[in-house]
């Protein structure tokens, strides 16, 4: 590690995507249709993603450099965006366009290229979540290191930034693979990767006065048929389960009698 | 109708290839970046597949990138309808970049995929695992990944083995190290019994009621992220939900574990679902077959001396 923080000389620009959905915790689905009550919900920042400014905010302390935040969306708010720039971003970009609504994978890639290539043209390092809170789709990293041709490193949960070279530590399912490669590069960070920052009074105030600026279409060269989907959502629906849902409340003395014979009952022909 | 089936490792293929047969295709074609067994191979062709196309392994090794760019080069000269492509962590990746080189639509960790009217049509798990998208994937070809479980497998007709270097460059990352999990591994996948335990738990020694349980018993223990990735309590392959482990036990039993949708997606498969709350309105009331309002310092101890008692020991 030492080795590469010595070599730390380049200021590296940083851009973190960062989409805002529904806040999933709170959605309830609607009784007879089962569809999500998507009108009623609240919108947050997607939680991995604010690894990724977190993440972006600490290399910025190490090696100085810039932390651009980019975000695209049907209705990108400003409000939620002012949250990263005060945990420490320097300025964000966004862009809002109702096509947006149904984009895909595809769709959502190329809007934030788009944005990229306008307002922070020579990034050393995109950092995104490695998937969102309401899609779960784990493709933006990847596509839009794709569409840069670069290269990607996916499910980061420990990342160390050198000169023009980046080293990290990914969680896959054979154990934890450490890798390197040149910037620029896209990376992709999980929850485990740190614990990002509530800012405080005095940070939100500063983050008042930080540039955020909106962008339309026109401004990033896209028309609507370019946020054309590929891919296209027909349904979403509640899953349902099937429980019994009986419930035992009471004396513990009594209800741990209850559970002993619940257990055996279900534990099947073991011992 | 022409499907590529390929993943990251032999049995994942197979799994695949078992998988791509419910949508009765004229040819089934596998890609792979390992080489194959024997028995591996008779297995594909049991699954169905007539070839077996070697990329070498340097593309897999190199990275996501070269790794899409050569499956790319295969499927423009395959030309299949449909290809599929197993959602380990790095066929996910893989599969991300390869629907951008192609401009493909793409659905990720598809659990099915079905013919549709105009195209395929895919099945995922969205906004936190309590619901399911439909999404329809009309382009040639259709993409998806896809989180479905091993089938029974039988041995059949080896496939002919062909190789295929497609000698295309792509940005590269270099693997330096891999460092395995210290303790061997639990397959909660199959487990039968499971006790999992969730912040309910308020310090990492007393996980001993649940481990005790789960040893009286005879099952695995399992748990919720916070236990797993914040408090590091333990190992992060015991973590049951939509970034951990989906299991399917005869029973799960639930012990301060609240029930949020993060988790319900890692066990809503359950046979039977027994927890423990201190509280009457946790999202897993709802979520259980019996579901004991009781602390459960309180009531654990006792059960377990019930149990003993019963199950003799
Ligand atoms: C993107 C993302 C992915 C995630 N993936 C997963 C995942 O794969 N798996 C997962 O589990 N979570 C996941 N989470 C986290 C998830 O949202 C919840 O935070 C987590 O499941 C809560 O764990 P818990 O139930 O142990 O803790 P809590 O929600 O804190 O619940 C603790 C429960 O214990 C009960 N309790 C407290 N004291 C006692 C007592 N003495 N006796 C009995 N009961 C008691 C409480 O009433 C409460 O219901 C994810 C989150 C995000 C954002």
């Amino acid at each position: 590690m030492g080795t590469y923080r010595m070599m730390s000389r380049t200021m590296p620009d940083i851009v973190v995507c960062v989409k805002q959905t529904v806040d999933v915790y709170q959605l309830k689905p609607h009784p007879e249709t089962l569809a999500p009550q998507l009108s009623q919900a609240q919108w947050k920042n997607s939680d991995f993603d604010l690894n990724a400014v977190e993440e972006a905010v600490r290399i910025k302390e190490k090696s100085g450099g810039k932390v651009v935040v980019v975000s695209v969306g049907p209705e990108v708010k400003q409000l939620l965006v002012r949250e990263c720039l005060a945990m420490g971003a320097d300025e964000a970009y966004i862009l809002s366009d109702p096509s947006l609504a149904q984009a895909d994978g595809a769709a959502t890639a190329k809007a934030l290229a788009a944005v990229i290539k306008t307002a922070s043209p020579k990034w050393d390092i995109i950092l995104c979540g490695e998937a969102s809170l309401d899609q779960n789709a784990y493709q933006t990293g990847p596509r839009l290191a794709e569409i840069f041709n670069v290269p990607h490193v996916s499910y980061v949960n420990k990342l160390e930034v050198g000169d023009r070279v980046l080293k990290a530590w990914r969680a896959v399912e054979d154990g934890v693979e450490v890798v390197s490669c040149s910037l620029p590069a896209v990376v992709t960070v999980g929850l485990e990767i740190n614990t990002p920052r509530l800012p405080s009074l005095l940070m939100i105030r500063a983050a008042q006065k930080k540039p955020l600026k909106e962008l339309s279409l026109n401004d990033v060269g896209l028309t609507k048929d370019d946020l054309m989907p590929r891919a296209e959502t027909l349904e979403v629906k509640a899953l349902k389960t099937e429980r019994r849902r009986q419930v035992f409340e009471g004396k513990v003395e009594e209800l741990a009698e209850k559970l002993a014979e619940r257990i055996i009952a279900h534990m099947g022909g073991r011992r | 109708m022409k499907v590529l089936v390929a993943g990251e490792k032999p049995e994942q293929v197979i799994t695949t290839a078992n998988y791509a047969k419910s949508l009765n295709p004229a040819q089934v074609v596998a890609a792979a970046f390992k080489p194959f067994t024997e028995n591996e191979l008779a297995m594909l062709g049991g699954a169905g597949v007539e070839k077996l196309i070697h990329i070498p392994e340097k593309y897999l090794a190199s990275g996501a990138a070269a790794s899409a760019a050569a499956l790319a080069e295969l499927v423009k000269k395959l030309d299949p309808a449909l290809v599929l492509i197993y959602a380990s962590k790095k066929g996910v990746e893989i599969c991300g970049r390869l629907a951008q080189r192609l401009d493909a639509a793409y659905a990720s960790e598809a659990f099915a995929v079905e013919k549709g009217e105009k195209g395929f049509v895919a099945k995922r798990l969205v906004l936190g695992g309590g619901y399911v998208a439909t999404v329809s994937l009309n382009s040639k070809p259709a993409l998806a990944s896809v989180k479905v479980s091993a089938s029974e497998t039988s041995q059949g007709m080896k496939p002919a083995v062909e190789e295929f270097d497609p000698g295309i460059d792509a940005p590269a990352v270099e693997v330096l190290e891999t460092i395995k999990p210290e303790k061997t591994r639990v397959d909660l996948e199959k487990a039968s019994l499971i006790v999992s335990v969730g912040r309910g738990f308020k310090k990492k020694e007393d996980l001993s009621l649940a481990e005790e349980l789960a040893k009286l018993i005879g099952a695995e223990i399992g748990c919720s992220r916070p236990i797993s990735g914040d408090l590091k309590w333990l190992e992060e392959e015991r973590h049951i939900g939509l970034s951990g482990k989906r299991v399917r036990p005869n029973l799960y039993i639930a012990l301060g574990i609240s029930g949020q949708v993060q988790h319900l997606v890692g066990m809503r498969d359950s046979k039977t679902v027994i927890a423990v709350n201190i509280d009457p309105n946790a999202p897993m009331a709802t979520e259980s077959d019996y579901y004991f309002v009781a602390d459960l310092y309180k009531i654990l101890p006792l059960t377990i001396e019930i149990l003993k008692k019963k199950l003799g020991s």
